[in-house]
């Protein structure tokens, strides 16, 4: 299947700093592809080249196949960066000028996507008297006009409250669910980790790392159990055949095998074969977090 | 292009800067022809014999078909309302991010850049349409026996837009390279007000007249000062029709100066990262 996205040996310099150096990938159909990194890794940078707002050093990308092109620009529902809109317009005003500028949507398909990012009450508003939520929910607004096959989030729930997050968490989730493509760039792991499919991690304009999130988290197993004597229970798990280590964690002991060597019946036999009670036992996925600050540093 | 226009119209009509610009430009253009006016009644009403003889020279300024010209020449002093506008209008676009929105949703970036032009020709032709208003006005007022005349010297209204055009487009080209709007404006307002000023005057005089080819004073000689500022003085007519004969070929240079301003335009835009 073509990919949605394709990026291949994409550079880019702002003077002599080197924001992005040969990036490389590609983002599948229906992928909720999460792009990670470090404050100036070098995401909006990247997103913005897709975006043809800047224009890349070398290399080339390439969306449904196509050289970028305002019709390709069209077809995807874009938030970059900030909010950008005419202060002194109102919500619908500004949504008109998106409508008509990408082709996507019409008046009905306004009221819509305002329904969605709940600013129906506030539509004739203008823009500059939102707050900096309100701002960002009509970004998202914008680039649901027309129901797009692909969305460019950057950032989505930036200034937004836990209820705004949870809530574009949701959407994100509905939008994936029905087919949609989701390139989403955040800074905000757990965010990523909730609702991504694949993952992308930028370090300092290099790509280290591409592809499905389970398998660029996986490359472990990790049991976690817990019993009333931890002494005990650590000594007794230093023989269990097939682990790599352990690691005590607080109340914890963190059993780490190789992955999909995890049965977790057969470590509940060996302890209780040994005398060991465990009030605890469960297969942990490596998070996100762990990942990614493994990856990043130095 | 329909579109393109539609959506700068939209972007124009609710901004309140332009409602202030037409309001000031629709005071100022009578008030200062108003005054001028006033000063020609000043000088021919009266039993002087002078006065007579001023009426006799000077014929009426501000009645058909001359109001064309007087009009046209005293209301192009005041480019500097609507060049505000227009730098506001692209520097807004800068501030508010929108040049970048609106390549993200779908324009070219040569579509911005023609989206601009169509700015710079609406607020063309919005002035120009209140210098027709404000001329005919004159030309009714000022001799009502004379309005079978009208349809004489019509081509300073064209020449008019085009030198309103070409200055206005000055106007934004500053504003868009140099995105900030208070220093593109001083920048404008001191080259515009003072130093070409000084350039076309010391050159008129040393130089073979050779600062008419400076970006303002090219458009600048599409409308020559009236026919009555030039009847004192023993060579004012014949620099009179001097001035007159060389319309025809700054139409030519203002055009060509016009097309180059887009051209850098849309050439900068094509290359530079937004």
């Amino acid at each position: 299947m073509q990919p949605v996205l394709s990026l291949n040996g994409i550079s880019k310099s702002y003077g002599r700093i080197h924001a992005l150096k040969n990036v490389s990938f590609d983002v599948p159909e229906g992928a909720v592809f999460g792009l990670l990194g470090p404050n100036g890794s070098g995401k909006t940078t990247m997103l913005s080249i897709i975006l043809d707002i800047l224009k890349a050093d070398t290399g080339s990308f390439a969306w449904f196949g196509l050289p970028g092109a305002p019709e390709t620009r069209q077809r995807i529902g874009s938030l970059l960066e900030t909010p950008n809109f005419y202060h002194y317009l109102s919500a619908v005003d500004n949504l008109t000028i998106t409508s008509a500028i990408s082709s996507r949507g019409n008046a009905e398909d306004i009221d819509r996507v305002l329904e969605i990012v709940k600013l129906s009450e506030r539509k004739k508003s203008k823009f500059s008297t939102y707050s900096l939520g309100m701002k960002q929910r009509l970004a998202i607004g914008a680039a649901l006009l027309g129901d797009p096959q692909v969305l460019v989030f950057d950032e989505p729930t930036n200034g937004l409250d836990p209820v705004g997050i949870a809530e574009i968490r949701e959407l994100i989730k509905v939008l994936a669910k029905r087919g949609k493509t989701i390139i989403m760039a955040s800074h905000l792991l757990d965010e990523v980790e909730k609702v991504c499919t694949h993952v992308a991690i930028l370090k300092r304009g290099h790509l280290l790392t591409a592809g499905e999130v389970d398998i660029v988290l996986a490359n472990e197993d990790i049991v976690e159990v817990s019993s009333n004597n931890l002494d005990q229970l650590l000594s007794v798990l230093e023989k269990f055949p097939g682990h790599t280590h352990i690691k005590q964690d607080g109340k914890l002991v963190q059993l780490f095998l190789p992955v999909g060597t995890a049965r977790l019946e057969e470590i509940n036999r060996f302890c209780f074969e040994k005398g060991i009670t465990l009030n605890l036992l469960l297969v942990k996925k490596k998070s996100l977090e762990t990942k990614f600050l493994e990856l990043t540093n130095d | 292009m329909l579109p393109l226009l539609k959506i700068e119209w939209l972007k124009i009509k609710k901004y309140p800067a332009f409602w202030w610009m037409l309001a000031i430009v629709g005071l100022t253009y009578p008030g200062v022809n108003g005054m001028t006016y006033y000063g020609y009644l000043k000088a021919t009403t009266g039993k002087e014999i002078t006065n007579n003889l001023a009426k006799m020279f000077l014929g009426n300024p501000f009645a058909f078909p001359e109001t064309w010209h007087s009009v046209a020449y005293f209301s192009s002093f005041f480019i500097l309302l609507p060049s505000i506008l227009v730098i506001m209008l692209v520097t807004n676009e800068y501030t508010f991010r929108t040049h970048r929105q609106n390549i993200i949703d779908g324009w070219s970036r040569a579509q911005f850049i023609t989206s601009k032009l169509f700015d710079v020709l609406i607020v063309s032709a919005i002035v120009t349409i209140v210098y027709f208003i404000v001329a005919a006005g004159f030309g009714v007022y000022a001799d009502s026996t004379l309005t079978h005349q009208w349809t004489k010297q019509l081509q300073y209204i064209p020449l008019f837009f085009l030198q309103t055009l070409a200055q206005l487009s000055i106007a934004f080209m500053l504003g868009y390279l140099i995105k900030k709007a208070f220093i593109a404006l001083g920048i404008f307002l001191f080259y515009y007000l003072v130093i070409e000023n000084i350039a076309v005057g010391y050159a008129r005089f040393k130089l073979n007249d050779i600062g008419r080819f400076l970006p303002f004073e090219i458009s600048d000689r599409l409308i020559p000062p009236p026919v009555f500022f030039s009847r004192f003085g023993k060579d004012a007519k014949a620099s009179y029709d001097h001035a007159l004969s060389l319309i025809p070929g700054h139409v030519i240079y203002t055009i060509l100066l016009t097309a180059a301003t887009w051209l850098i335009c849309y050439a900068v835009h094509k290359k530079r990262d937004l």
